[in-house]
């Protein structure tokens, strides 16, 4: 397309202004026309000098066929403007909100051969392009899904013999085997175990990611659920004399997944048994709130430092390098674990404190949210907090947020407590109002997943943050 | 006289693993490829159950369930016995086990004897 110069000339004789003056003139023209008529006819009929009645009421008579003419003028000139400009201008202004929903087939049709017009073909070639960009984006985001599921398929295939065979040497189908060879045998098959847990994770992200996880939803007692989660776990934390704790209020009986919830619940405390020292307590709380059922898993092991609490539902984050080897697992745990609560429109965080121990939670809804959508778990929520704060950041000091976020980037101080210090020293220095500076700790806080001002607006009271708790405890 | 198994497996190393495991426990174990060799292997010798992994290339499950309704059928295979609940594969009444792969091999001994000797 071409593009035209912002002359006068061009803004003079545009296409748009040459119909408007064309209509402007038109309806100056008429009543000049009607005018001059009336005192042509008028000066015919009398001659002048003369006036008599008959000619004043004449006069008024025309004034007021003149001005009828000029309203209907008026009327029509309002039309065509309304034709030309403002219903196009209305389409096109229906158009961008259609499209900002997502609706990228739409296509506008106007027809009044004018720079509006034009305008109105750059939308369509626009949201053509970014229709073309967003079926790219999907079918990218497909083959990814796709990819990950085949290979893990064709990665779990071989997995089949292979253990077989191993099982069949364990067992003694070929021989009585030594020491040695024993030895060996049990490390192969702990090792393609291991293997063979990260495919099956792999799956579930796979299917979490294209919204092919499976849901059977019935009707559900939830202290059944959580008790026989127990049981079965309460075996692995005996190894470390840990005990559990439950708590459980009344809950109604609501439709949820039971083996979904014990997958979650598993999950948590198998982490919490893995991280607690031996000899201590893991509570397990579940409680109704609002439209939600909270549960949470509260372990007085190691805990978490800031930036491990960020990116701990991330795949394959693990808190030190080392803590793969010491405490097994594949890695992909707690990425599964926040799939299965998002896709169900609920949510997962964690509150910890290094030295003091965490507590994991999460909410199911009580009605179960049947459509299930993708989640994309393997997005790196680190990448995404950055991002809010930066926006927050901006905001909040205008365009020097921008410089400011990078400082601090850059000094690795993009952690709660760090972020926190920076903002009261921006109050201290009265840089920005002491209220706004509290209202930056709440959106921060917020992005950070201090989620009870979003969930917990009902029992402010009886939910201290984990910090007051443990600082009690002590 | 030993219980008569027949092995329907593309992959050659589940097919002899499998083979391997059940020969030693006293069955006559047969083997087939596909789902039509697997046709032909059933007019044959008349197995007394088939070990049938769903996934494979020639004659689709369906067919061969359609043609086999009086011997009793193990499903073996990497999808989840929910998969192929949504297949529709699990409604007939002579499928009788469902084998996860990658399967435990005295499990597999366990419920091949249970399902023979019941």
């Amino acid at each position: 397309m071409d593009t035209k110069k912002y002359s006068l000339k061009n803004l003079i004789f545009s296409k748009i202004n040459r119909k408007l003056s064309f209509l402007v003139i038109g309806a100056l023209m008429a009543p000049a026309l009607g005018i001059y008529l009336f005192y042509y006819v008028l000066s015919m009929s009398f001659p002048s000098g003369v006036f008599s009645e008959q000619a004043a009421l004449l006069r008024t008579t025309a004034v007021f066929i003149i001005i009828i003419i000029s309203i209907v003028n008026a009327g029509i000139i309002g039309f065509f403007v309304t034709r030309s400009i403002s219903k196009p201008i209305k389409e096109l202004h229906k158009a961008t909100i259609e499209l900002e929903k997502g609706n990228y087939d739409i296509r506008l049709d106007i027809k009044t051969d004018d720079e509006i017009s034009e305008l109105g073909n750059a939308f369509n070639l626009t949201t053509a392009a970014l229709g073309r960009l967003e079926k790219e984006r999907k079918e990218i985001d497909n083959a990814k899904t796709e990819f990950l599921s085949i290979t893990s398929h064709e990665l779990r295939s071989p997995m089949t013999p292979m253990k077989a065979q191993l099982q069949m040497l364990q067992e003694g189908y070929f021989g009585k085997l030594n020491k040695k060879q024993k030895e060996s045998l049990e490390i192969i098959t702990r090792n393609s175990d291991r293997l063979d847990n990260i495919i099956v994770d792999f799956l579930e992200i796979s299917r979490i990611e294209a919204a092919r996880l499976k849901f059977n939803f019935k009707e559900t007692d939830i202290s059944e659920i959580v008790d026989e989660t127990i049981k079965f776990m309460d075996g692995f934390a005996k190894e470390k004399n840990i005990k559990l704790v439950v708590n459980i209020e009344k809950l109604p009986v609501i439709d949820v997944d039971p083996d979904r919830l014990s997958q979650v619940l598993r999950n948590l405390i198998n982490n919490a048994i893995k991280f607690s020292q031996e000899n201590s307590k893991i509570e397990i709380d579940a409680k109704l709130n609002g439209e939600y059922i909270l549960f949470s898993v509260r372990d007085y092991g190691c805990g978490l430092s800031c930036d491990n609490q960020i990116r701990i539902f991330e795949p394959f984050y693990q808190v030190e390098s080392s803590s793969r080897r010491k405490h097994g697992g594949t890695g992909l745990g707690l990425a599964i674990c926040r799939g299965i609560v998002e896709a169900q429109k609920g949510k997962i965080w964690v509150e910890s404190k290094e030295g003091k121990g965490s507590k994991f939670s999460f909410t199911v809804p009580l009605a179960p949210i049947r459509k299930i959508e993708p989640i994309k778990v393997l997005f790196s929520s680190k990448k995404l907090i950055e991002k809010k704060i930066c926006e927050e950041f901006k905001s909040i000091l205008g365009p020097l947020g921008n410089s400011e976020f990078d400082e601090l980037k850059n000094k690795n101080a993009l952690g709660k407590e760090d972020l926190f210090d920076y903002i009261d020293s921006l109050t201290d220095l009265h840089i920005i109002p002491q209220k706004k500076g509290e209202y930056f700790k709440n959106s921060v806080g917020e992005i950070f997943g201090e989620e009870k001002t979003v969930i917990n607006k009902n029992d402010d009271t009886n939910y201290n943050s984990l910090e007051d708790e443990v600082l009690v405890r002590n | 006289m030993p219980k008569t198994i027949l092995i329907v497996d593309d992959e050659e190393d589940v097919r002899e693993s499998v083979k391997t495991i059940l020969q030693s426990n006293g069955y006559t174990v047969e083997t087939a490829v596909d789902g039509d060799d697997c046709l032909n292997k059933v007019q044959e010798r008349r197995p007394d159950l088939i070990l049938l992994d769903i996934m494979m290339p020639g004659t689709p499950v369906v067919e061969i369930l359609k043609q086999i309704q009086d011997i009793k059928i193990a499903f073996m295979s990497v999808v989840r016995i929910s998969d192929a609940r949504k297949r529709g594969l699990c409604s007939q009444s002579n499928i009788v086990d469902f084998f996860q792969k990658p399967f435990n091999v005295s499990d597999l001994v366990d419920r091949v004897e249970f399902i023979l000797n019941k």
